[in-house]
């Protein structure tokens, strides 16, 4: 028969804890960042969306293939005017002849910030940017299309009051205005 | 107007009484919101955070549950491809109604008589309350999704396990009181001694089994966010969504309204046995209903405490403890019926 391990005291324990979260219901020590109205200083190799510029990417593939939860879709484009691309014809999956290339598209839903494909990059051809609380009201606003991903993606808070945390001996955790 | 008979004037206001107050829906939407933002505040505050502020921050962020509704009755609703789709949209509605109805049969007050004179209240409403976590598993079920049907799996082993205690619990009551109804529980509670200094056992027992029913800390184990996703609702999104999480909290004010009926005195500082909708009602109803809150806001303090048991030591001390202590509340009653009556 196995043993069953049974709990020192069931009463002293509980009244402890009680007590404990009712001091702290009473004199509240709140921590968090008030964060719409103050927003963090973020690092400089913050991990935020990012887009591709599409007139330096050369279609490699290799953000394809080295992007871990397969986020990434290449979709085929044809090169115009000036390096910009344009739209392949419908129905067109593979990217064939002269002119023909492919360009990267990030499922929002699927990615996980690694930048693996923003490292691997052979052309540094993706622009980082440290926005990182931006919303989707729909799921299909996850995928966007490879015109919409193009966009550079807006901060929310611009007006936000910057801080930086440091260690408040008193409190745990306090902030700063940031320098 | 002279036209309409008095009778029937009052007649109708009665109606509308009963229809927005006690049980009333306005009351239940009111309550349901307040429970949930105090919930949030209390457990944002022992855990150092601020919780809902943003929504109304002069209040404290009071209309965020509000928000959240509107919010819910406007998101985009994603039925998963392999539910069972009649059984999905149907069981959180369901569930909700249930929790609902069950609340029709707890009287506020001596003068309450929504259906007929009911001398079998205490009955009707405790099947219907039992009936509500069938539909958790059915939800589970229709998923079709590992996450809700685990969830839905955790629900029935609990099911199991605290309703023995807990209708042991109102048996022992309804041995005290002599009884199936809660009016007149009420009524010898008044002039005896309230429910919980006769019987504290069957009050730990109904704590204990109204935290686990409501899915409350530390018995959060059907929906168990950090293992579980969501539990049971993995898989729903906006009204669906909203409906299946208020749904603890209508239980949670059913269990609560039982609670100050069968072991807080009921209406107890206010005795007058005046039958009229004023004084049999509104301000009988006010104080059941005062109570009822308070034990709320207890109940849901502890998730600041408390953090999750293991399904399989919520079993176990189901089977042992709360089994053990809701027996030997049913031996108190019937010792303190044969010896002190
Ligand atoms: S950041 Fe990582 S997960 Fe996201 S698209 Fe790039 S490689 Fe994929
Ligand atoms: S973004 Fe970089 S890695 Fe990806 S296809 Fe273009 S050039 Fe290749």
């Amino acid at each position: 028969m196995s043993e069953v391990r049974k709990p020192r005291d069931p009463v002293t324990g509980h009244v402890k804890a009680l007590a404990k979260g009712f001091k702290y219901l009473v004199e509240p020590n709140r921590m968090t960042l008030d964060y719409p109205a103050e927003t963090m200083k973020l690092p400089p190799n913050y991990r935020g969306f990012f887009t591709v510029d599409d007139k330096k990417c050369i279609g490699c593939s290799m953000c394809e293939m080295v992007c871990p939860p397969e986020a990434i879709t290449m979709v085929p484009r044809i090169i115009g005017e000036g390096g910009k691309t344009i739209p392949a014809p419908e129905g067109e999956k593979e990217a064939k002849g002269p002119k023909r290339t492919k360009r990267p598209v990030v499922n929002w839903g699927k990615c996980i910030f690694c930048y693996f494909c923003v490292d691997v990059c052979p052309v540094d051809a993706f622009i980082p940017t440290q926005v990182h609380d931006l919303a989707f009201e729909k799921d299909s606003e996850y995928r966007p299309s490879y015109e919409e991903y193009l966009k550079p993606p807006e901060e929310p808070y611009k007006n936000a009051k910057k801080v930086v945390s440091k260690a408040d001996l008193k409190r745990g955790v306090g902030y700063d205005p940031a320098p | 107007m002279g036209i309409i008979p008095i009778p029937l004037i009052i007649w109708l206001i009665e109606d509308l009484l009963y229809l927005i107050i006690f049980p009333g829906l306005v009351t239940i939407l009111v309550i349901v919101i307040v429970i949930i933002w105090l919930e949030r505040k209390i457990a944002a505050k022992v855990q150092m955070r601020f919780g809902p502020l943003w929504v109304s921050k002069k209040i404290g962020g009071a209309l965020q549950s509000l928000a959240d509704l509107l919010r819910y009755s406007f998101q985009e609703v994603i039925i998963p491809e392999k539910a069972d789709k009649l059984a999905f949209i149907l069981a959180p509605g369901l569930m909700f109604a249930f929790a609902t109805i069950a609340l029709i049969f707890i009287p506020v007050g001596p003068y309450y008589s929504v259906l007929f004179p009911s001398y079998y209240t205490i009955l009707f409403s405790l099947a219907l309350i039992i009936i509500t976590p069938i539909f958790a598993i059915t939800v589970g079920w229709a998923s079709d999704n590992k996450f809700s049907f685990i969830g839905a799996l955790r629900e029935g082993f609990l099911l199991i396990s605290y309703e023995v205690p807990f209708l042991l619990s109102v048996v022992s009551m309804i041995i005290i009181f002599r009884t199936y109804d809660y009016i007149s529980a009420v009524q010898s509670q008044l002039s005896f001694l309230p429910g919980i200094i006769l019987n504290p056992l069957a009050a730990l027992t109904m704590l204990i089994v109204m935290i686990r029913t409501t899915g409350r800390f530390p018995f959060d184990i059907t929906e168990a966010d950090s293992e579980l996703v969501l539990g049971l609702y993995t898989e729903y999104s906006a009204l669906f969504f909203g409906v299946g999480m208020a749904t603890p909290y209508v239980e949670l004010y059913n269990f609560s309204l039982i609670f100050s009926l069968l072991f807080l005195g009921g209406w107890w500082p206010f005795t007058l046995n005046v039958m009229n909708p004023i004084y049999g009602l509104i301000l009988p109803g006010i104080i059941v209903v005062i109570k009822a809150f308070i034990v709320m806001a207890i109940l849901v303090f502890l998730r600041a405490v408390y953090p999750r048991y293991r399904l399989d030591q919520a079993v176990r001390s189901g089977w042992s403890y709360v089994l053990l202590l809701s027996v030997l509340s049913v031996i108190l009653s019937v010792g303190e019926v044969v010896f002190l009556r």
